[in-house]
């Protein structure tokens, strides 16, 4: 009998075992206070979308990445002073400062990685990791590799995916396990990070494409209250939906006109290629730019000083 | 003994889930070393049993951007992903030929931000596992 109990004993250990190889995450404890979103807001109210519908909404948003890479693509140089300062990230306490700085500074990585600033991008990481740990996802960082790569300038290209597929799976892990509270902060901080570094550029030197991009975030705007709204119950939720609502109110002036192409299958480097050559217009005037770039640079000010 | 039987399965669901955790992960990081001259985005993973239906992937794509979606089928499976951007239904670009054959990539040059959707099934409802990464073109 006691022959038994030892080997059922020893298969229990090799499973955890297992089991943590798989998911290596940090168990530090979180601090608990009383803004630390407690669980019950999100499993005692019914949520007003679907879980599956949640999850969609989130996994649809754009990559930081791609509005990085068009910043970059108006020729407009580097900016350190346009990212946010990793320097308070030890006062950052609760899952929900924690999840929508991580957004801010993994959009400011994206932007970093562009323009090549290997040298900034391992003071970045350290912030992320620290953020990323204390949400109990740091596992999804090899910090190790990341700093390699950033330090002896070896691969961009490789440092860009390492950085985004770890915001990615990171994303992916939290959704799939009930966190997506966590997860839409993560995609807000993004989303406001990249709007506002869009906006900055845009301020400084006036280009056509980016302000169209700027005018056009229209259309995710809508899905992103539409995932923030679901929590709302929570204090901090109500406050940061908002404060969306104000960046929303001033995109009621810009209207989006559609003219459908002639479609055509063409093919580029051997890669087939459908174009669809829709004509999309972006009808903004300067004032509402201007007060859109407002709204986002005070939600934004309002995250990074939280 | 009757307890060892019982946990046995769990331990060893336990483990194959690790395990194709790992082997889908594996297949992202060889997926996306063959996306040539473009900057990885996003990553999809299907695994579908025979006759299923074809998975779909909600994604806002952005005007202006070239973007590029190459397909990498797992090992050990019959099934060969066909994958079909549409966009409110309407089908675009797939990498599936009408002569039957597979694109390497398939590009969609996008000039009007909106929803679009990926469709991911296997040819002929084979069961079938594969990788989808989405790219932007430099």
């Amino acid at each position: 009998m006691n022959r038994k109990i030892s080997i059922v004993f020893s298969i229990l250990i090799a499973g955890s075992s297992l089991l943590m190889v798989n998911c290596q995450g940090d168990n530090k404890t979180k601090k608990a206070d009383d803004f630390t979103i407690p669980d019950s807001i999100f499993k005692d109210k019914p949520l007003m979308i679907s879980k599956e519908a949640m999850n969609d909404i989130i996994g649809n948003m754009s990559s930081p990445v791609e509005m990085a890479a068009l910043i970059k693509s108006t020729g407009v140089p580097f900016n350190q002073k346009y990212l946010a300062s990793t320097s308070k990230v030890d006062k950052l306490d609760t899952d929900f400062k924690q999840a929508l700085n991580l957004g801010i500074y993994g959009c400011d990585l994206g932007y970093l990685n562009m323009y090549e600033k290997t040298g900034s991008v391992i003071n970045s990481m350290q912030a992320i990791k620290k953020l990323a740990d204390q949400l109990r996802i740091g596992h999804f960082f090899d910090f190790n590799t990341i700093k390699r790569l950033a330090t002896n300038n070896e691969n961009i290209d490789s440092l860009m995916y390492i950085s985004v597929s770890s915001f990615n799976n990171m994303d992916e892990y939290l959704r799939d396990n009930n966190r997506s509270d966590i997860s839409s902060l993560l995609v807000t901080g993004m989303w406001v990070e990249g709007m506002y570094l869009a906006c900055q550029v845009v301020k400084e030197a006036p280009n056509e494409q980016l302000r169209d991009r700027v005018g056009d975030s229209k259309i995710v705007l809508s899905d992103l209250l539409l995932i923030l709204k679901n929590y709302k119950s929570n204090q901090a939720f109500a406050k940061l939906v908002a404060e969306v609502e104000k960046i929303k109110k001033e995109y009621e002036n810009v209207t989006i006109q559609v003219e459908s192409g002639e479609p055509e299958m063409i093919e580029v480097d051997g890669m087939l290629m459908f174009k669809p050559n829709d004509k999309q217009t972006v009808i903004m005037s300067d004032e509402t730019l201007a007060k859109i770039i407002a709204a986002i640079e005070n939600t934004r000010s309002m995250i990074i000083n939280l | 003994m009757k307890i060892l039987i019982k946990i046995l399965p769990v331990l060893f669901l336990m483990f194959n889930i690790g395990q194709v955790s790992a082997q889908s992960d594996d297949l992202v990081n060889v997926c996306a070393l063959g996306i040539g001259n473009a900057t990885y985005l996003k990553d999809y993973k299907v695994k579908l049993p025979a006759n299923s239906t074809d998975a779909k992937f909600s994604v806002i794509l952005n005007k202006g951007t070239v973007y590029k979606f190459v397909v990498c089928n797992a090992e050990g499976y019959e099934g060969k992903a066909v994958i079909q951007l549409t966009e409110a239904n309407n089908p675009l670009v797939s990498n599936l030929k009408p002569d039957g054959t597979f694109a390497e990539a398939v590009g969609f040059s996008c000039s009007k931000t909106g929803m679009y959707n990926i469709m991911c099934g296997f040819k002929n409802k084979k069961e079938g596992a594969a990788v989808i990464i989405m790219s932007y073109v430099k």
